[in-house]
């Protein structure tokens, strides 16, 4: 599914250079959740960027779905994340202009295909908010925004689901319900889940938990830390 | 990519769009554009609509589409050409002769008409019953008489007259013939009879001098069909007038209330260019989220592009849309003011203007909004994850020169002229480079004021801390101030350029414009006639002696052969010309090129010794004339040509060593060749002159007819009273633009303010979280904008002062002048304006909690 050899990351300053990813490994099997936990600015944003083709590396090598990604430009990898890709953002990026219906509607009409209203609708009813499809971002609570987020990054039947800090913005409670909400779409959908966070409890229900460290992923079991961050 | 895709990415489009109409920087694109249209269509509707309604009065006032006029019968075989290319055909002859009524005897200029006439219009005619309007002349036995006739041999309708060897009875008297414009072509009164009369009357005879003409009446597509044979007996020396060469022309007061207009819609057109492009630029900082997520969901750049043009593309054809609307609306209202002065009803409007408007519009998008769209296909998909990673702004280069290039265009296209468009282009260009250093300068010189400030006031304080704020976002600021100094120019130039053009047209018709026409005052009538006239008048123009001649070589060739073909049918060359002596050059004529006669020069001494000696032949030197720019165009003279005039019996060679160009609007006597004095005295002669007499003196009028028989007094109070009904209307339409423009000007004033609204929200939410109070934030904002409103009324007046001066000179043919005024006023009015708006719009800014307005910064 997923598969980075090497990978690395380094941004110029003016005359210095900082190395965020260094000699990055990871693979990822189709259907395997797996959790990126790492500290503030230990480079999981960029590393996430990065597995889901938005940047590219400075050195290294990533295949997804087969394809290697440095041999495609910017509208290539855009074309390859085109309905097999999801995401789920930390500040939910809902279009304020948009309804519900319309914000999950969006993957599906980027790469159309048919019955794409009913899907949608459909998805809306599966996340708990059938009843509000006609309402506008700011209309709703921030966990029934996340939620939208969530039915829109499944909508388009994806392969690989991408959640950036999916609780970040949300209290505990809520944070709870969206990640029962994530997981058990996951599941049901058998999609792969790369997870960036740095919610134990939430790193905990993925198959497989990584640390980033240094601009390197070292395996890492969050039970050995208890609950929280 | 699918049709289906296609259908998904215009649904996509469509739906932001919706919601997306309540945005501040949607809603004033939309209003620009809506302006834009709507300025440009009216405009285009009006003058499309005036074209073709001065073509049909041209028809009618011309008799026919076409007329061709010649001494001798047509041949038959002309007739049948002209019929079978689609005319219908007219006769009509022209002719001079002695009408009698017992003892009185007066020559008149007779006009024998068939059962055709006339092809277009009416005659008004008082047949006994009041004035009648009629679509035909005379029928056979009777004949029409012009008042003047009936007043010269005393005429009551039913009298019979004698022309020629038959007799008619009078059965009307002419008030206006239907193809014929009010003029004094012809000095003999009119009287019109039937064609089948004039055999009787056995006037057309060998060597009498008769006009035949025949009047055709077709379709354009007629008219193009015979255009070389018209072309054929142009050379031939028929004179053959058409709708095109021989339309009314507009006047001076119309043709520059023409450019006005012209000038005023581009202004508007690139007042809404600047709206847009200060729109879209918050435009597409607003969306650059929404970019980066659909690239995060797969979207192409081409994509990305293709959903946000829709967008604008969607909202320029509404707008286009609803500006034709309103420009078809605006173009009634325009028309119900000149209502009295169009003579007749225009033809419907054409659809030209709304593909003309509908084009503008996509223009005005594409060249203003174009390259700042781009910038939203280059966001990075990466920006969902790193807000701060926007993508470079478009070149301020590029927008500019975009912007120029496509409004270029629409000069050219407005205007007809490649090489205007071109230099306004190249012109514009260099200014705004120039503007781009002044406005730096200006800025920075205004900062250093304002800093120096030492006072401890609240709006000393208010002035320092908004020019800091100023100074802060210097580029910002910069093309702010360019927007504004832009837009104040384009408004103060309309309202300068009205002022003045009134004041011109005041000035062309003042309260004393001549009212009367006098002519064939006789030498020995000359100072009586003075002396009777004099007291009684206010203003009178000099008395002009006249004396008739025939041009009858030019260079020493046969006159049609001298000039060029289209040329050789020209009036001038085919009649007698009027031609006069004067030292001095009248009043209203200027020397364009050449010199003036130098009374006591050798030419004119030679000239005067030429008269002494006029028994001798031949003559010693050709005599210097001035001519009338016009007609030397036309016939293709130039200084030092040699013309030769038939007076009399005598040949008088001449050379022109002045060109004048003139007022054919002043309502004075105008003459297309002055003799210097001493040459043309011995011929026969007689004196013209026109004066004011005011409503109350008419009684004078009838004393000089009766004491002046012989002289002919023309009212000219109706036309008078047209061409002044005309420049009042013409001033009400010149204002409704004006509107129009200055609503243009607001709608960018609003397009600049709602673009720089979250950057503000910020800053005063900054102020707010370090202290400020809601007095403070809204003085330092009032002090902002009204700087920044100061520095582009200066910038605004500086270049309207200089782009009036251009315009006068170059297109409205108007003697330049300084405006103090608009230094003072345009620099308060806009510190005043830019103050007030801008403070009104921060208003809701300033009640919001500091966490939001900090918040709203890069907010999608």
């Amino acid at each position: 599914m997923l598969k980075a050899q090497s990978l690395c990351k380094s941004v110029t300053s003016g005359e210095r250079s900082l190395t965020i990813l260094h000699e990055l490994s990871l693979d990822v099997a189709a259907g395997e959740s797996v959790a990126i936990l790492g500290k503030s600015g230990s480079g999981k944003s960029t590393l996430l960027g990065l597995l889901a083709g938005l940047d590219t590396p400075t050195d290294g090598e990533l295949t997804l779905f087969g394809k290697r990604l440095s041999r495609l430009d910017e509208d290539g990898r855009a074309a390859l994340r085109a309905g097999r890709v999801g995401f789920v953002f930390q500040n939910f990026q809902l279009l304020p202009t948009l309804s519900a219906l319309e914000n999950v509607l969006l993957p599906l009409e980027l790469s159309p295909r048919a019955g794409e209203s009913r899907t949608a609708q459909d998805w809306l009813a599966r996340v708990g908010l059938g009843e509000r499809t006609s309402h506008l971002p700011k209309q709703l609570s921030g966990g029934e925004q996340q939620r939208v987020a969530i039915a829109r990054a499944f909508v388009a039947d994806p392969e690989l689901v991408f959640a950036d800090e999916p609780t970040g913005n949300l209290d505990p409670d809520t944070g709870a319900q969206v990640i029962d909400l994530l997981f058990s779409l996951n599941q049901e959908a058998g999609t792969t889940l790369i997870l960036v966070t740095h919610d134990h409890a939430l790193a905990r229900r993925c198959n497989r938990c990584l640390r980033l460290e240094s601009g390197r992923l070292v395996p890492f079991s969050p039970e050995s830390l208890g609950e929280g961050a | 990519m699918s049709q289906h895709a296609h259908y998904h990415n215009a649904r996509l489009a469509w739906r932001s769009l919706k919601r997306d109409l309540r945005a501040a920087d949607v809603r004033a694109l939309f209003v620009a554009l809506v302006l834009a249209v709507a300025a440009s269509t009216m405009i285009a509707f009006f003058l499309d609509r005036l074209e073709r309604g001065l073509e049909r009065q041209a028809s009618q006032l011309l008799g026919g589409d076409v007329v061709l006029e010649q001494r001798d019968p047509f041949a038959p075989e002309l007739r049948q050409e002209l019929e079978e290319a689609g005319f219908t055909l007219s006769d009509q002859v022209d002719l001079v002769s002695m009408i009698s009524r017992g003892e009185r005897f007066q020559p008149a200029s007779v006009k024998a008409v068939d059962d055709v006439y006339p092809h277009y219009g009416v005659s008004r005619v008082a047949r006994g019953n009041g004035s009648e309007e009629l679509a035909s002349g005379p029928p056979r036995g009777e004949a029409w008489a012009d008042p003047r006739l009936a007043q010269l041999i005393d005429l009551e309708i039913g009298d019979r007259i004698q022309v020629g060897q038959t007799e008619l009875s009078v059965s009307g008297f002419i008030e206006r013939e239907a193809d014929q414009s009010a003029g004094f072509g012809s000095f003999n009164p009119r009287l019109m009879m039937h064609l089948d009369d004039l055999d009787a009357t056995g006037l057309v005879q060998e060597g009498s001098r008769v006009e035949f003409e025949i009047l055709a009446a077709g379709p354009p597509e007629a008219l193009e069909r015979v255009e070389p044979l018209l072309a054929e007996l142009r050379q031939r020396g028929v004179e053959v007038r058409d709708i095109r060469q021989d339309r009314p022309q507009l006047g001076n007061a119309l043709e520059r209330a023409e450019s006005y207009l012209g000038i005023a819609g581009l202004a508007a057109v690139l007042l809404a260019g600047v709206a847009v492009a200060m729109s879209t630029r918050r435009y597409v900082e607003r969306h650059l989220d929404t970019a980066a997520l659909l690239r995060c969901f797969g979207a192409s750049q081409y994509q990305l592009v293709k959903i946000f043009a829709l967008q604008l593309l969607g909202l320029a054809l509404v707008a286009a849309l609803i500006g034709a609307l309103l420009g078809l609306v605006g173009q009634a209202a325009l028309l119900a003011l000149l209502v009295n002065f169009l003579p007749m009803t225009l033809p419907p409007p054409g659809v030209m203007p709304l593909f003309l408007g509908i084009f503008t519009a996509l223009a005005v998008l594409v060249g203003f909004a174009g390259p700042t769209l781009l910038r939203i296909k280059r966001v990075s998909a990466l920006k969902v994850l790193r807000r701060e990673l926007d993508p470079m702004p478009p070149a301020a280069w590029l927008v500019v020169g975009v912007a120029a290039l496509v409004f270029g265009g629409l000069l050219w296209l407005y205007s007809g002229s490649l090489a205007l468009a071109l230099a306004l282009l190249v012109g514009g260009t260099v200014l705004l480079a120039v503007l781009w250093g002044l406005s730096t300068l200006l800025l920075n010189g205004v900062l250093l004021i304002v800093q120096s400030l030492s006072g401890r006031g609240e709006w000393s304080q208010a002035l320092r801390l908004g020019g800091r704020q100023l100074a802060r976002r210097r580029q910002a600021g910069l093309g702010q101030l360019l927007a504004f100094s832009v837009t104040f120019f384009a408004m103060a130039m309309m309202v300068l350029v009205r002022g003045d053009l009134l004041t011109a047209w005041e000035a062309q018709l003042p309260e004393n414009t001549p009212n009367y026409f006098a002519i064939n005052i006789q030498p020995d009538e000359r100072d009586p006639f003075e002396a009777a006239v004099d007291p009684h008048v206010e203003e009178k123009s000099t008395l002009y002696p006249m004396v008739r001649g025939r041009i009858t070589a030019i260079n020493g060739v046969e006159p049609r052969e001298a000039v060029s073909a289209d040329a050789r049918g020209d009036n001038s060359l085919r009649r007698e010309l009027n031609l006069t002596w004067q030292a001095e050059v009248p009043e209203g004529n200027e020397v364009v090129a050449g010199e003036w006669f130098k009374t006591g020069t050798d030419a004119v001494r030679e000239a005067s010794d030429w008269m002494s000696a006029v028994d001798a032949t031949p003559q010693a030197s050709p005599v210097p004339i001035s001519m009338e720019d016009g007609l030397a165009n036309r016939l293709g003279l130039t200084l030092g040509d040699s013309l030769t005039f038939s007076i009399g019996n005598d040949a008088i060679t001449t050379q022109i060593t002045s060109l004048r160009s003139l007022n054919w609007d002043s309502f004075k006597p105008n003459f297309f060749v002055i003799f210097p004095p001493g040459v043309l005295e011995s011929f026969a002669h007689s004196y013209i002159t026109a004066f004011y007499l005011p409503d109350g003196a008419q009684g004078l009028t009838r004393e000089l007819v009766q004491d002046f028989p012989g002289v002919t007094l023309l009212n000219v109070d109706a036309i008078l009273g047209q061409v002044r009904d005309v420049l009042t209307q013409v001033t009400r339409a010149v204002e409704l633009i004006l509107v129009l423009v200055l609503l243009a000007g607001i709608s960018v004033l609003y397009a600049a303010l709602t673009a720089s609204r979250p950057v503000r929200a910020h800053e005063s939410g900054l102020l707010r979280v370090f202290g400020a109070g809601n007095r403070m934030i809204s003085r330092i904002q009032g002090a902002e904008y009204a700087l920044l409103g100061f520095a582009s009324g200066l910038m605004g007046a500086a270049l309207a002062e200089i782009a009036t001066g251009v315009l006068y000179v170059t297109l409205l043919d108007l003697a330049p002048r300084l405006h103090l005024g608009l230094w003072v006023m345009l620099p308060l009015g806009g510190a005043l304006l830019i103050g007030v708006i801008g403070h009104a719009l921060s208003h809701s800014l300033r009640r919001q909690a500091p966490a939001a307005s900090l918040g709203l910064l890069g907010e999608a």
